[in-house]
Order: C-alpha cells, then sequence, then structure tokens
C-alpha cells in the first residue's frame, strides 16, 4: 500500500476566513462565509440552486479565487497560490461531478489512470494500482471498456476512482448522485462514505435530503450564498458506516 | 523507465492521440502547411537556379586593364602581382602583345585586317576575374580607382551597364524570393495557429479534465505543441514530395525556357540538407502555430 502524503501539522485541512466570491460587482455567490472541516470529517453541503454550493466547492479545489477572505486548503492560501502551484493542490484534492468528466474515447482503465500520469507514477505501478481501485468500486471486468457503454451508476464509479486513485486527502463531490437512480444513488454513496472512513475529508454538494437524512453527517446548509445553518453529526446512520 | 521518459512517452501518446481524435482538422492543418511550404519551396526553388545562372554570368564579369607601350616583361609580371593583390580581384591573366594578335586573327577569321601595319598595333592587357563580393558598381568604382593610379596601366575597361544590370538582378531576385517566403510565411503562421486553436477548444473538455486531476501546464501543453510539430513534419514531407514532382515534370519545359531567356539552363533540385531543411521547417511552423494557439488558452481550470 502506499504511503499518502497527508500533511502532519494536524491542521483542519479545509478553513475559510469571511470569504466572499462576486462574479458581478455588488452580487454575491458566496457572502462573508467563515468554516473549518476537520480531517476525515464528512460534510454535506446542501441548499437549493443558486445557494453557492458549487462556488464554496470550487474555491476549495482553487477552480476559482476568492473576491475576499482566506481560504486555507492543505494549508495552502488559495487567495495567494500562483497558476504553478494550482496542479500541486489539486493532486492531493480527489473531485467528482454530477456529469462524470470522464474522456470518452479512453478506456475506464485509461481514464482512472490520468490521475497518476500527471504526476509521473510508472504504468506497471500505475496499471496496478487502477485495478485495486476499479475493484474496489466492482468495475475491474470493465477496465477496457469505455465510458459509454458503460451505465451511468458505472461512469460515476469510475469518475470516483479516479478521484481517489491518488489518495487524495480530501474529496469533493458536486451533486454526484444527481443523475442516478436511488438504487445507484445508494451504491455510490456508500464508497464515498467509505473513502472518508479510512481518513479522507469529504464534502459532498446535494439537495437530496433523503440522502442527508440517511446517513446522519454533518449538515451545511447555504442560503443566498451565506451559511444559514451548520448541524452537526448525529451519530445515527442507517448507511454504510463503519 | 524513469519519471522523464514516462512523461515523454505519455506526451507523444497523447500528441498520437489528439492527431487521430481530432483527424479532420490535423488533416487541414497538415495541407496548409503542405500548401504554404509547396509555394515558399517552388518559389526558393526557382530563385536558387536564377541565382545560381546569374552567379555563372557573374563569374565572367571582367575588368580589362591595357598597358602602357613600352612597359616591359618584368614590369608587366610585377603588375600582374600587384593587380591580384587588390581588394576584390579573384585572378588576373595576362594578355600579350603576340596573344592579343592571336586572339584577333582567331576572332576575325585571319590577319587581312593588319595588312600593311609595321607592327602589332593591339596593346597589352591583364583580363582581371572579380570575386563574387566586388561584382558591383560600387566595388568596381572603389577598385577602378585603386588600379587607375598604378604606373603602367594605359586605361580600364569594362561593361559598366551589364554589371549594374547584374547586380539589380540579383538582388531583386534575392529580395522578391524573401519578401514571398515572409508573406507566405506569417499567413501560414496564422492558418496553422487558427487551425491548431480550433483543434485545442474541441478537445476542452480533456484540458478540463486534466487540470482537474492536476496536470501540469507543460504537461497539458506538450503534447499540443508536439502534434504542431508531427503535422509539421508531415506537411513538409508532402510539400517536399510535391515539389520534386513538380520539378520532375516541368523540368523540360523550364529548362527550354531558362535557356532561351539567359542562354543558358544549368538547373538542379535542393540538395539532401535544403531538402532536410524544407520538412524541418514545416515542424518549426507547426511547432510556432500550436504555441500561439496555446497562447491565452488556460488550462489551470
Amino acid at each position: 500500500m502506499r504511503r499518502r502524503a497527508v500533511s502532519t501539522t494536524g491542521e483542519p485541512p479545509v478553513r475559510m476566513y469571511h470569504v466572499s466570491k462576486s462574479y458581478i460587482a455588488g452580487q454575491y455567490a458566496l457572502h462573508d462565509v467563515s468554516l473549518e472541516v476537520r480531517r476525515g470529517e464528512f460534510v454535506f453541503l446542501t441548499g437549493s440552486s443558486g445557494a453557492g454550493k458549487t462556488t464554496l466547492l470550487e474555491l476549495v479545489f482553487a477552480a476559482e479565487q476568492p473576491s475576499e477572505g482566506q481560504i486555507l486548503v492543505l494549508g495552502r492560501n488559495v487567495a495567494r497560490l500562483g497558476a504553478g502551484a494550482i496542479p500541486a493542490l489539486r493532486r492531493r484534492v480527489g473531485v467528482v461531478f454530477q456529469d462524470f468528466k470522464l474522456l470518452q474515447d479512453r478506456t475506464v482503465e485509461e481514464n482512472v489512470r490520468l490521475a497518476l500520469d500527471v504526476v509521473g507514477t510508472p504504468r506497471r505501478d500505475a496499471r496496478s494500482r487502477v485495478f485495486q481501485l476499479l475493484k474496489s468500486v466492482g468495475l475491474q471486468h470493465r477496465r477496457f471498456h469505455h465510458p459509454l457503454s458503460l451505465s451511468g451508476g458505472e461512469q460515476q464509479r469510475v469518475a470516483l476512482a479516479r478521484a481517489l486513485v491518488n489518495e487524495p486527502e480530501i474529496l469533493l463531490a458536486d451533486e454526484p448522485t444527481g443523475n442516478l437512480d436511488p438504487d445507484l444513488t445508494i451504491e455510490i454513496m456508500d464508497l464515498i462514505v467509505s473513502a472518508s472512513t479510512r481518513g479522507t475529508t469529504v464534502i459532498v454538494a446535494t439537495h437530496d435530503h433523503g440522502l442527508i437524512e440517511r446517513y446522519g453527517k454533518r449538515v451545511l446548509r447555504l442560503e443566498g450564498g451565506q451559511i444559514a445553518e451548520d448541524n452537526p453529526a448525529v451519530g445515527a446512520s442507517l448507511g454504510a458506516e463503519p | 523507465m524513469n519519471r522523464v521518459w514516462m512523461l515523454i512517452t505519455i506526451a507523444f501518446g497523447n500528441a498520437l492521440r489528439g492527431i487521430r481524435r481530432a483527424s479532420t482538422t490535423s488533416l487541414l492543418a497538415v495541407l496548409t502547411i503542405a500548401v504554404v511550404l509547396v509555394l515558399v519551396g517552388s518559389a526558393a526553388l526557382l530563385v536558387d537556379n536564377m541565382s545560381g545562372i546569374l552567379d555563372e554570368f557573374g563569374a565572367e564579369l571582367r575588368l580589362t586593364a591595357y598597358l602602357e607601350a613600352d612597359l616591359d616583361e618584368a614590369g608587366q609580371r610585377d603588375l600582374v602581382e600587384r593587380v591580384g593583390a587588390a581588394p576584390g580581384v579573384d585572378s588576373v591573366a595576362l594578355v600579350t602583345k603576340q596573344a592579343a594578335l592571336e586572339r584577333f586573327e582567331r576572332i576575325a577569321g585571319g590577319a587581312e585586317l593588319l595588312v600593311g601595319l609595321e607592327e602589332n598595333p593591339l596593346p597589352a592587357s591583364l583580363e582581371i576575374l572579380l570575386l563574387p563580393e566586388a561584382r558591383s558598381g560600387e566595388a568596381i568604382a572603389v577598385l577602378e580607382e585603386s588600379l587607375t593610379g598604378l604606373p603602367g596601366i594605359e586605361e580600364l575597361a569594362h561593361g559598366q551597364e551589364w554589371i549594374e544590370g547584374y547586380a539589380r538582378a540579383v538582388s531583386l531576385a534575392r529580395g522578391v524570393a524573401t519578401g514571398i517566403g515572409v508573406v507566405l510565411g506569417l499567413a501560414a503562421l496564422l492558418i496553422v495557429a487558427n487551425t491548431i486553436r480550433l483543434a485545442v477548444y474541441a478537445r476542452r473538455d480533456e484540458l478540463d479534465i486534466l487540470a482537474l486531476v492536476g496536470a501540469s501546464r507543460t504537461f497539458v501543453r506538450v503534447p499540443f505543441l508536439l502534434e504542431g510539430i508531427l503535422q509539421g513534419l508531415l506537411g513538409g514531407a508532402i510539400a517536399l514530395l510535391i515539389v520534386w514532382g513538380a520539378y520532375e515534370l516541368l523540368l523540360p519545359q523550364v529548362r527550354f525556357g531558362f535557356s532561351l531567356v539567359l542562354g543558358r539552363a544549368d538547373l538542379r533540385f535542393f540538395t539532401m540538407g535544403e531538402s532536410i531543411r524544407l520538412v524541418v521547417s514545416g515542424a518549426g511552423l507547426g511547432l510556432l502555430g500550436s504555441f500561439a494557439a496555446l497562447v491565452g488558452i488556460r488550462s489551470e481550470g
């Protein structure tokens, strides 16, 4: 098993201090948001469409920079991160989207291996690592297939395998089950929850209240770009808790 | 396999995949480069051959220095050495009075014209051949000035108009070729850059996903630059084949045209080195085009 590049400072991997993000002057997608997410914590981010869920996730993986305030992700200040330093941060943050974002002209194995290729992992090590990951999401027998020949649930499992193959310290998921039926939703969520039980900090944006109730994790509810509620985990779980 | 070699392999794989994936756009880029290089290559070949022919004419440019009648043999030999050392002089040949007479008889078909004269009226002379860099009106004027002061030389003669016409023709041909090359090169660069930019936009999803998994700017861009180089090499090779085919096909007519106008036609195709340069310039064009296409495209998400 590879050794995970976990920072040893013990600081929360995600910290936001009075963060605002504005795309149009005077209109905030996020406004004065402060929060901390502890190592290994699982957080549901919820709220209606346009509440700022996606913007918050984009700020965490440095796709956007804050208009005001400070964001510390794995000890790096996103507001001051140069373009050259962003890839290094992203290699420590896995991301999953509702629309999977898979390359259709590459096989399942190649899609997952992409995250290892960019860090120059030797091909043999990469293949073995990809096989392990695909096995853990139950898709090892589909590794030479192309995404279009897979179901939506299978494609999302491939995207999840890609996000996890580098053993990220943070996993972000933006409506990961938005395109899936209820059975597949539980299947994917169980895989994400099991990643968090191995120490990965997980933030899942969703507006699926059933899902939130089912897993009983910490819930941050956004409204108009601000945190309206921050409910701690209740500990009661019907899902795949350890 | 070390990490760098692995990344190079991946970059080449991605470049080839990119060409396969956007085969129509890639073909367009290859053909654009080929068309431009056919035009540039043909122009270069034409000018090079014209230049070669003009250079041959230039080698025959000469100054004639007529010597004073009372200059003895030792004085003539001394003058040959002094003139030979002057700047811009390639070689000097002494034509004695006797040699001049023999030449006259050969040209005139006999010595009837000189019958009745008591002695050979033709002067001894020096025939001065010029170095290529001295085959201009200005250079000849300078040389003329330095020779005029030499004792023993009575008169200098040359075909000034022919010399200046020659120099003008060479500089015009080179200027036109350079102009055509620069204009076509810039046009090609723009077309190739836009073609490759289209290919880049067609693959935005791939760029986004690579950025998402933490690919560095170099990792994202190098395959596109390699694609440009590969397309350029292919375009250059196609252009070379077309120019060679056209040369072989049109050689008889071109040779006839040249000999009609210039009286000679020693034509040649590109040397191996020049051929390689044409193909490599295709690669350069592709690389520059890709580079220009990637300017301003964000790859860090």
